[in-house]
């Protein structure tokens, strides 16, 4: 984050002006339109380069359902990056494809990939995740004051998320356990049986 | 009995006494099978006033939708189930249309049903249906009392078609549920908003009886008003010297062959209804001749035919029945392949399912090098009363045609019946030797999948 990068309010608003194409259905192993790899090497391209055959394979067709968000969010973050401020900030190729993969996938592991376009909160955490992994921080900000903006606006997310996981995983348990315990057939009629 | 054993004020907490005789009569008859279980309707007093509600909805509402076009509930009901459904909200954000909802299916479900149990549903009261399907693969279904409870409002819906009312009440029988297995899950119950009419589950294997004819007796003095089974089931109704007069019999869990139908019609003077039911998603649709297929019987389910791209297939061609929405609160539906296949069509008053069939379909091949398919053998052994049949094609290229043990005195007609297709193939017959669910159709060629 030592480097100061463009105002931050330049990029939510681009955020919340995201084409609606950028929030279809990404192409999986069954379903979707969107090839995403297509749209990766597209950004790539943008900013002078190639994406190679290994990198876009993360993002190419043969993703099973599980992948769908994350595929999701790599669409809104490749809308992100093909900003003009991203595209001449001379931005090393590896560290683009990084945050498409890596980063992404960080984020998109509990949250719906459109909140990171629809909600201000998520909008502030994409946008301040994608400048810092890139070792930027918005402009007017300090270090400090970007750092603690980005722990914030993410720490409160984690915890939601961390609860919710925790009381995910007790629920799952807990019907588990009922469904265990009470075979129907102990305890339920139907006029007829399949 | 152990202390966290149900009593009867759990099974029947609105019992009175005019049901308690019912269950006693039930029970006690001189004739009376062995009562191997218990269950019982398990309904408080405003679940029944509900049940009345949403009977009467269920009646009267019609089924709108036309084939590929989801009704208006749709959007609400995808919005709901990606909030409140694990499985759903780790998929991501709602899709915008809805035919990119990935689709789910029954290995979905087995892996983790706890993933498709809304959060908002309290596990206070949950039970499961256990089920195996026709792949064998075990499956345990989230339900409820209530939902168990709604299958009587499509049945009835499903009888109205045919002329049926139901009116029996207090101090008589409403259905009996009848097994014919080794093992079969047996009891007696009331149906508490019948004003407790009885509901009674049999095994008509001899083994259950402590004679043979007691299964006469006690179905001449049950009287019920309707026979629920499956073809196995009502294959040994048929045989039985019955003298009563059911209202209908309702066949569930496999296809009921015309021949078969035509035999039950006759011996029984009464309708015969094949319901398309499974234990995901309930009664599904009735089959009616006369409207070309099975007709929907719940307002709120939408069906689609797909193929494997999980895109709904052309109008009138054949794909996967896939069903959305749906009465288990429990396990709210989205675009849950079933595993059967049909072809949609749109009938007078409400969508159809033409050519059901369960499972992917098969293609064998002739002695001539031609090819035919599961339905092609299905209807060419249409007229023949079989209870159930299945068909292998071995590698070499001959088939096997199985039957029922008690049925193979049918082997020469149905393999007279196909030998048109066969066209000089290799048949034989054998008995169908697992007793319980088995894949109808199958082959050992690599090209059989149509």
């Amino acid at each position: 984050m030592n480097r100061a990068g463009p105002a931050i309010e330049t990029l939510l608003r681009r955020l919340v002006d995201i084409p609606p194409d950028f929030l279809d259905e990404p192409r999986l192993e069954v379903g979707g339109r969107v090839h995403v790899a297509a749209l990766v090497n597209d950004l790539a391209y943008r900013h002078g380069k190639r994406a190679n055959a290994v990198a876009l394979s993360r993002f190419d067709a043969a993703q099973p359902q599980a992948e769908r968000n994350r595929l999701a969010l790599a669409m809104i973050a490749v809308w992100l990056l093909a900003d003009d401020w991203f595209v001449g900030a001379q931005l090393a190729h590896e560290d683009v494809l990084r945050v498409l993969d890596a980063g992404v996938a960080e984020m998109a592991a509990a949250t719906p990939a459109h909140k990171f376009a629809s909600d201000p909160d998520r909008r502030e955490e994409l946008v301040r995740s994608v400048l810092a992994r890139l070792g930027f921080r918005p402009a007017q900000e300090t270090v400090e004051q970007a750092t603690d903006r980005l722990s914030a606006v993410s720490s409160t997310e984690r915890r939601r998320l961390l609860d919710a996981s925790r009381s995910a995983q007790e629920r799952a348990r807990a019907v588990r356990e009922a469904l265990v315990r009470k075979a129907a057939e102990e305890s339920a009629d139907k006029f007829t049986r399949e | 009995m152990n202390a966290s054993d149900p009593t009867d004020k759990d099974r029947y907490p609105t019992l009175t006494d005019a049901g308690r005789r019912m269950l006693r009569h039930m029970i006690e008859h001189p004739a009376a099978p062995t009562f191997r279980n218990k269950s019982g309707n398990r309904l408080t007093a405003p679940e029944v006033e509900a049940l009345r509600d949403f009977e009467s909805e269920t009646l009267t509402a019609a089924v709108s939708w036309r084939p590929c076009e989801p009704p208006h509930w749709v959007p609400e009901f995808m919005q709901q189930v990606f909030a409140d459904v694990p499985h759903y909200r780790t998929l991501g954000s709602l899709p915008r249309r809805f035919e990119d909802v990935p689709t789910v299916d029954r290995g979905d479900l087995a892996a983790d049903i706890a993933r498709f149990v809304p959060d908002s549903v309290s596990t206070e009261r949950l039970i499961n249906f256990r089920t195996t399907g026709t792949t064998g693969q075990p499956l345990l279904v989230a339900s409820h009392p209530v939902v168990a409870a709604r299958y009587l409002a499509f049945h009835k819906r499903a009888l109205r078609r045919f002329g049926v009312t139901l009116s029996h009440g207090r101090g008589q029988v409403g259905v009996v549920l009848l097994g014919h297995q080794r093992k079969c899950f047996t009891y007696v119950s009331v149906t508490p908003s019948m004003d407790e009419s009885g509901l009674a589950k049999i095994n008509l294997h001899p083994d259950d009886w402590r004679a043979p004819e007691d299964r006469v007796r006690y179905l001449e003095a049950l009287a019920p008003e309707v026979l629920a089974g499956d073809p196995i089931s009502f294959a040994e109704l048929a045989r039985l010297p019955l003298t009563i007069s059911p209202k209908a019999l309702i066949s569930v869990s496999m296809s009921l062959s015309p021949g078969l139908r035509r035999l039950l019609v006759e011996r029984f003077a009464c309708p015969v209804l094949d319901v398309y039911s499974m234990n995901e998603v309930g009664p599904v649709g009735v089959f009616d001749a006369a409207a070309g297929g099975h007709v929907m019987l719940q307002p709120r389910l939408y069906v689609e035919v797909i193929g494997n791209d999980d895109r709904p297939v052309a109008a009138g061609q054949r794909g996967e029945i896939t069903v959305t929405g749906g009465f288990n609160f429990c396990l709210p539906l989205l675009r849950y392949r079933t595993g059967d296949h049909g072809v949609l069509v749109q009938g007078t008053d409400a969508p159809v399912i033409a050519a059901l069939s369960g499972r992917a379909p098969v293609r064998f091949r002739g002695g001539d090098g031609r090819w035919f398919n599961n339905i092609d053998a299905s209807h060419a052994l249409a007229s023949i009363p079989l209870s159930r049949f299945g068909l292998h094609q071995e590698v070499d290229g001959s088939l096997v045609l199985r039957l029922a043990p008690q049925e193979l005195r049918w082997s020469d007609s149905a393999s007279a019946a196909l030998q048109s297709l066969i066209a000089g193939a290799v048949l034989r017959v054998d008995a169908i030797e697992q007793p319980d669910k088995f894949v109808q159709y199958t082959s050992d060629l690599d090209t059989a999948l149509a």
